[in-house]
């Protein structure tokens, strides 16, 4: 591996966990909030939390499909168990 | 019947907050740790009955964690749940030999956590509806 493809793996990884926990942050107090946990919400807010759900959702998987990878066949290729591994039966 | 504990281990505060509302609203315990040292120390202290658990972390890593955590006899069998921003192939099979009871990568799916949780509980399925929006990792 050269020096620059080691560089721009390395940048490619560490943008992808800043990116993930971000949106991991989002998804949480924005299901925190569909769900009523903190208060009631009026059908406006839903609509529009919603929109705001939808389009990080958007940025996740142009996420999957663009930065990771790095350590593995493309995700096009991969399947869910690849991201969500269940328990050990 | 008591609150199930859980510990989160997540250097990150709002991850932390927000697994805390999602976890209280179904009745768990929650106890938390910023860094991998805390982690084991905060283990010990609160004795759990699942460790939530990120790989990347300050003072060690989530493998340090699973690994002091493993050596200390009353821990050794405490179910992990690793959630990590990490790569999923190389970090999750690593995880798993490490001992850990699933991998998820994040965002997570809260559906998709209370249902692992429960399930290395050994808890009922739950019933919550998931939200049409709650799309993080499935």
């Amino acid at each position: 591996m050269t020096e620059t493809t080691r560089r721009r793996t390395e940048l490619t990884a560490s943008l992808s966990h800043e990116m993930r926990n971000a949106l991991a942050c989002i998804h949480q107090f924005g299901n925190i909030l569909v769900d009523g946990l903190a208060g009631e919400l009026t059908g406006e807010q839903r609509e529009y939390l919603g929109i705001m759900l939808e389009n990080a959702s958007k940025i996740r998987r142009a996420l999957d499909s663009a930065l990771d990878g790095n350590d593995g066949p493309p995700k096009e290729l991969a399947n869910k168990s690849e991201r969500v591994s269940k328990l050990e039966t | 019947m008591d609150s199930r504990k859980i510990l989160i281990v997540d250097d990150n505060a709002d991850i932390r907050l927000g697994m805390h509302l999602r976890l209280k609203a179904n009745q768990y315990e929650t106890f938390f740790a910023a860094d991998a040292l805390s982690g084991v120390t905060e283990a010990q202290k609160h004795r759990p009955d699942l460790i939530i658990l990120d790989l990347g972390l300050p003072a060690g890593d989530g493998f340090t964690v699973m690994e002091r955590l493993k050596q200390i006899p009353l821990l050794a069998a405490i179910p992990i749940i690793v959630v990590s921003a990490r790569n999923g192939l190389g970090n999750q099979k690593r995880a798993h030999e490490a001992g850990a009871k699933a991998f998820l990568q994040k965002p997570v799916n809260d559906a998709e956590l209370l249902a692992v949780i429960r399930q290395a509980l050994g808890e009922p399925a739950g019933t919550k509806k998931p939200s049409p929006y709650d799309q993080g990792s499935v």
